[in-house]
């Protein structure tokens, strides 16, 4: 074809040799025609998309990093902190008593009744002892990397603006996630792939769904692409019905009449941008369906992450598990891994909303959550990535203690529950904070979110206050106007 | 107080006597201690904001706080928490710089000497910006600077007053405008703008041959009497008033009846109604026009932010709520008409600018009345005659069902005639236009933003802030709910408010060349940026409000501007000195918004259905239980290939194409959208199917006008219908080689992807 000749040599060859392995897995021949358009100057593209000017992060932290990528778990519903993380005796001792100066008070769904122990006993984990729940027989093999944080509490009680707080820290939707942030920060360490990738459970979006890892007020760029095994990215297979021959042939074409056109428009960074960032898309279009390909890993590996356990909610979220392995050792820097969705119906069915029946919800969702997750730690560590990977457990908010008035299950407690930390300049094997007596209340250093997320930001480098985006009248911050931190977590 | 003494003053000339409460000098604390105080604690611990009950503002509040033990420095708190320890650093304060030794040792003698307080002094936290900020001032009666005899105005340069203001500024930044645009770049430059859509060919070859000195002018008038402006500029004002047709946070359940408010703006914008009838509308629509729908429907401005449905049982959690209800009307109300963030002082006196907590909560007074519901819309005489009709037609059932199992003939018989009237009766639609109720008459400030905590009491009013300019006003507590949103509006409109037109003409100069002269339209307060020609907009603003509130002869003396009639080139010196081209040296380019990529691709491909209003489409699959899920489509028919102003847009809705460039989520009110580039991007326009589709359907359009034998005059057309030009020899070579070997579809394919397609110069 009389095309440019430039056109033609333009071929990454690092991608062309990985031909044989896409074939399968990338709609046939068409990914090989996409590599052959991919240019030469990825040097200068280290930023994924980072193509419109950054005001803040160039890519660079303010200080020295503990962690260089993060990895958050996210269990929606309000995962109860008093039946998994954090052990009250007194609970068991007066189970069926008023909870002290506080009868019959009205939460989220209504009354309340009585205290209620946990349904199954808590067991000592580790070298530290630490007290945790006898159905994570997994996880509690963890607990010696692990910086529990018990005194956290929410500013909402509602699933949505809660899960939306844990996230960005504003309870208004239309703010930045903290994986946003950190893109913005950092940007992306791989240029095939985005800083930020948020991993839905197979059974659905959680509460609030987009708004979790929406780029809020920062540039589109900096929104999570969603991928996960049940879900590929969107728009990332090429169209069907389109042979290989003609994408190539169309694209080399569309890249002729872009050249050309900036050659008449001089000055234009713009366009100049745009013509790279297909060449970007390709290179996703490559590496999307390589990073999705589980089936490159052994089958010990398989065995680990439990992704064909006869459950298939577990087998999906130890897929994702898998998945948010390979995203972190690929160099994303930010990923939000959920187990499990929003309510759908009946409470606790599809999530950690457990305000009915306690026991029958959570015998469903903690072997869901166990293996798979411990197994991504274990993996992690093994590998050598908690070095430099700092590890989050998240949810919205705890549960009461005393159950809903009439049955066996809790309502939601925003005034008191559980996150914790993990890996990369974490200190292992430390409980901060706590919650009063019953769990009712975080009475021993009182943590927010945005003491959580400063910490968070330090361990990445950067400052917190720092970390700013001009919007609407402020120079606004993921800590918002607060912010402590978190000193005893750090190792 | 205990030990009282006398403290050897700091100030070496000045002893301040601390006995019986009187002060000599007792300027000495004002100007030696109260200024520590103000720069480090008050801005936190006062009574207005502080949520741990330490207040150091006042006397009073200071003796009962504990934290001064008068006489005795060591052992009080304040002196002990603002000290470090060893190595720790101070505790005080949280979120600013450490005091100074010197600062501490203030204090120090200070409290060593009694800690006396002048009487009735009270600390104030000052905004960095008072009412002598550039934009709560009175308009300017500004005049457009006389080009001097020395001054080498281009030609043409000197008529429109715009152009004046602008060569001014150009001049002193060393800097000179471009060329007139060509006229094909001027023609696609203006249909864009002022439609959202590419010209015909038959209109670019109209305007290119038109030698007459008004071909232009004519094409301005044709383009602001199309039905498309108003799409295009009511598109705009749509993100400007956060409207969305969802309810947002976890329920997020589609609202299906508030597009008529969308076809409400798009035909004002078109009836170019004056804009201070549509704010008055916005906010008091029921009083102007009550039950008009078509005057009522403007009411779903106050309604069509997001709102929590989900419900709460915990009392205190619930008003909160409530109260975040009605602060996002504040946000939206002061923010689009203002351009003032009065959001930022729910919680504490505004930090930046003039604007007190009070003010915040005089506003909430206003609309402490609204709540976000739907309405039976209609005339309150037929309304009346409907509820009648249906209360005796229930009377008439229950009486039925009463007597005995069968039923009774007569009864039958009335029923069915009530039906049939009621049947007669025009049905009143329902709209998303709010429910009203009047507010409890003692209304206070929520102290530090908390629902429990009650501060002073508070009446609807105007705001202090431009107080000194624009005739106030102050209901009482008693005042009607309508009357406080009318008397809201009126003020905002009222012929000495300064910021509504000010603002509202910033908005239009930032749409048509792509940065406001206030390059943050939303933000006309201290951390917003300044205007780069203050002249120019107060002269606009006096220019709306001679013309009666009227954007079109505005927009018609701005577009016939030189300025903007200029080319787009980039020149290299100018490109040095100013890139951002903030100075209009030339006119800047800018990418499509994503409605407009999304009109102009079904345009060229001839399948854009221009059928005005109605219920929206959607590019989603929607579902709800108890919540409401959005997964996007892939496959999309023909009842989609309307302008996008009519899709429905649902908050936190992942939409293909249109939330990859940049359309925005409408969960806060959005004055600019940030053109971003990404790959996302390039991975929807080259993989989705509807891309695929309107290649397939473009490509059927080129051979149907070209020929399906003659492949030269194909790509001919194929270049016209997208870039309204025709190839050059090497295009026209290369993309003949592609259709001989791929078919039409991969031309219309890389077409409809290039960045010439993106762009208007």
């Amino acid at each position: 074809m009389p095309l440019d000749e430039s056109l033609l040599n333009c071929v990454d060859e690092t991608v062309l040799s990985r031909r044989g392995l896409l074939a399968d897995s990338f709609r046939g021949l068409a990914g090989v025609a996409i590599a052959s358009l991919l240019g030469q100057d990825g040097g200068t593209n280290r930023l994924w998309a980072a193509t419109t000017p950054q005001p803040s992060g160039a890519g660079t932290p303010h200080f020295a990093p503990r962690a260089k990528r993060v990895l958050q778990i996210f269990c929606p519903g309000g995962a109860s902190h008093i039946d998994l993380w954090e052990h009250k005796p007194s609970l068991e001792k007066l189970d069926g008593q008023p909870l002290p100066g506080e009868t019959g008070v009205s939460t989220f769904q209504g009354k309340n009744g009585n205290l209620m122990r946990s349904p199954w006993p808590f067991q000592p984990a580790g070298a530290s002892g630490k007290m945790v729940s006898s159905l994570l027989p997994h996880m509690a093999r963890h607990v010696d990397d692990i910086a529990f944080v018990h005194s956290m509490y929410s500013k909402s009680n509602t699933h949505g603006p809660a899960c939306v707080f844990m996230n960005t820290g504003s309870i208004f939707e239309g703010f930045p996630a903290a994986g946003a942030w950190v893109g913005y920060a950092l940007g992306s360490a791989n240029e095939n792939l985005p800083a930020y990738v948020a991993i839905p459970d197979i059974r659905g979006e959680p509460p609030n769904g987009q708004a979790n890892w929406s780029n809020g007020f920062l540039p589109a760029q900096h929104q999570a692409v969603v991928i996960a095994d049940h879900q590929p990215v969107r728009n990332v297979a090429a169209p069907s019905g389109v042979s290989a021959d003609e994408e190539r042939a169309t694209r080399e074409y569309l890249n002729f009449l872009n050249e050309k056109h900036e050659t008449q428009h001089p000055g234009s960074s713009e366009l100049r941008a745009r013509i790279n960032a297909y060449k970007l898309a390709a290179r996703m279009q490559l590496s999307a369906p390589e990073i999705l390909n589980l089936n490159a890993e052994t089958a010990a590996t398989h065995r680990l992450y439990a992704t064909a356990d006869p459950n298939p909610l577990k087998a999906a979220y130890g897929r994702n598990c898998l998945l948010a392995r390979r995203l972190l050792e690929q160099g994303v820097r930010y990923v939000n891994l959920y187990c499990a969705s929003r309510a759908s119906g009946v409470d606790g069915l599809l999530n950690w909303d457990a305000h009915k029946t306690l026991k029958a919800d959570y015998e469903r969702h903690l072997p869901i959550f166990d293996e798979p997750t411990a197994a991504l730690l274990t993996d992690l560590k093994q590998r050598g990535l908690l070095n430099d990977t700092l590890v989050l457990w998240t949810t919205e908010f705890g549960r009461m203690p005393t159950q809903q008035e009439g049955v066996p299950g809790r309502d939601h407690n925003p005034d008191g529950f559980t996150c914790w930390m993990m890996g990369a300049g974490v200190k292992g094997g430390v409980s901060v904070g706590a919650t009063d007596e019953f769990g009712r209340r975080a009475a021993v250093d009182p943590t927010t979110v945005w003491d959580f997320y400063a910490t968070v930001l330090h361990l990445l480098g950067l400052s917190h206050t720092q970390l700013t985006y001009y919007h609407n009248g402020l120079n606004r911050r993921l800590t918002d106007v607060h912010g402590n931190l978190l000193r005893q977590v750090l190792a | 107080m205990r030990f009282r003494r006398c403290w050897i003053a700091i100030v070496a000339s000045a002893v301040w006597f601390a006995s019986g409460g009187d002060c000599l000098w007792a300027g000495v604390f004002e100007e030696q201690v109260a200024p520590i105080l103000q720069k480090h604690c008050v801005r936190c611990h006062q009574s207005s904001t502080d949520r741990s009950g330490l207040s150091l503002a006042t006397g009073p509040e200071v003796a009962a706080s504990g934290a001064v033990e008068p006489g005795e420095p060591d052992s009080s708190l304040l002196l002990q928490v603002v000290s470090p320890h060893g190595d720790e650093p101070p505790r005080m304060p949280k979120e600013s710089q450490p005091l100074s030794v010197d600062e501490i040792e203030k204090l120090r003698q200070w409290i060593a000497a009694g800690a006396d307080w002048p009487k009735d002094y009270v600390i104030r936290v000052k905004a960095k910006a008072d009412r002598s900020w550039w934009s709560l001032r009175p308009l300017a009666d500004a005049s457009p600077p006389e080009l001097g005899a020395h001054t080498t105005a281009p030609k043409g340069w000197g008529a429109n007053p715009i152009d004046r203001f602008i060569l001014a500024q150009l001049q002193a930044n060393g800097l000179r405008p471009n060329p007139r645009a060509d006229r094909a770049a001027l023609l696609r430059r203006v249909t864009y703008d002022l439609t959202g859509l590419p010209p015909t060919l038959a209109e670019l070859a109209e305007f290119t041959n038109d030698p007459a000195p008004d071909a232009y002018e004519r094409v301005v008038d044709r383009l602001l009497a199309s039905p498309r402006y108003g799409e295009q500029w009511g598109r705009h004002w749509l993100d400007v008033v956060r409207f969305g047709e969802s309810t947002g946070f976890e329920v997020n359940h589609l609202v299906d009846n508030a597009w008529p408010f969308r076809d409400y703006i798009i035909q004002s914008f078109n009836a170019d109604k004056p804009f201070d009838r549509l704010v008055t509308e916005h906010l008091a629509g029921d009083a102007v026009g009550g039950g008009d729908p078509a005057v009522e429907v403007g009411l779903t401005f106050l309604v069509c932010g997001p709102t929590d449905i989900v419900g709460n049982s915990d009392p205190v959690k619930s008003l909160q709520i409530r109260a975040d209800g009605v602060d996002e009307i504040i946000r939206a109300t002061s923010e689009a008409f203002l351009g003032l963030t009065v959001g930022c002082a729910r919680c504490h006196d505004h930090k930046f600018d003039p604007i007190l907590q009070a003010d915040y909560h005089r506003l909430y007074s206003t609309f402490a009345g609204v709540f976000h519901a739907d309405r039976n819309v209609a005339p309150k005489a037929l309304l009346a005659e409907r509820a009648e009709l249906e209360a005796r037609k229930r009377a008439l059932a229950e009486a039925n069902a009463a007597a005995d199992a069968t039923p009774n003939p007569e009864i039958e018989r009335q029923l069915a005639e009530l039906d049939a009237q009621i049947a007669k009766l025009p049905e009143p639609p329902n709209l998303r236009v709010g429910r009203f109720e009047q507010p409890a008459a003692e209304q206070f400030v929520y102290v530090g933003g908390d629902v429990t905590r009650r501060g002073e009491p508070i009446t609807p009013a105007s705001l202090s802030t431009l107080a000194d300019v624009t005739m106030p006003y102050e209901l009482s507590g008693e005042a009607a709910e309508q009357t406080r949103r009318l008397m809201l509006a009126r003020w905002l409109v009222s012929r000495d408010n300064p910021l509504t037109p000010r603002v509202l003409v910033n908005r239009l100069w930032h749409y048509h060349f792509g940065r406001g002269i206030v390059a943050t339209p939303s933000d006309f307060g201290f951390m917003g940026e300044k205007p780069t020609h203050p002249e120019l907009l107060d002269w606009l603003a006096r220019q709306l409000l001679a013309n009666g509130w009227r954007l079109k002869p505005l927009h018609k003396l701005i577009v016939m501007s030189e300025t903007y009639q200029q080319s787009s080139a980039a020149r290299d010196e100018a490109m040095q000195v100013d890139a951002g081209s903030q100075w209009l040296w030339r006119f800047p380019p800018r990418r499509l918004a994503a409605e407009e990529l999304r009109d102009s691709i079904l345009f060229v491909a001839g399948q854009l259905n221009e059928q005005s209003g109605g219920p929206g489409f959607k590019l989603y699959d929607y579902s709800r239980d108890n919540v409401a899920t959005y997964k996007p489509r892939d496959q999309v028919g023909p009842e989609t290939f309307r302008r996008a102003v009519y899709h429905q847009n649902a908050r936190a809705a992942r939409v293909d194409l249109l939330t990859d460039f940049d359309a925005p989520d409408c969960a806060y009110s959005v004055s600019r959208r940030v053109p971003t580039t990404t790959p996302l991007q390039a991975l929807a326009m080259l993989n989705h199917p509807f891309l695929l589709q309107m290649a397939d359907l473009l490509a059927a359009r080129v051979a149907q006008t070209a020929g399906t034998q003659n492949m030269s005059e194909q790509v001919r057309v194929a270049f016209q219908l997208t870039l309204g030009r025709v190839p050059l020899a090497e295009e026209q070579i290369a993309a003949e080689a592609l259709v001989a070997q791929h078919q039409l579809r991969a031309l219309c394919r890389a077409l409809l992807n290039c960045n010439e397609f993106l762009y208007v110069n």
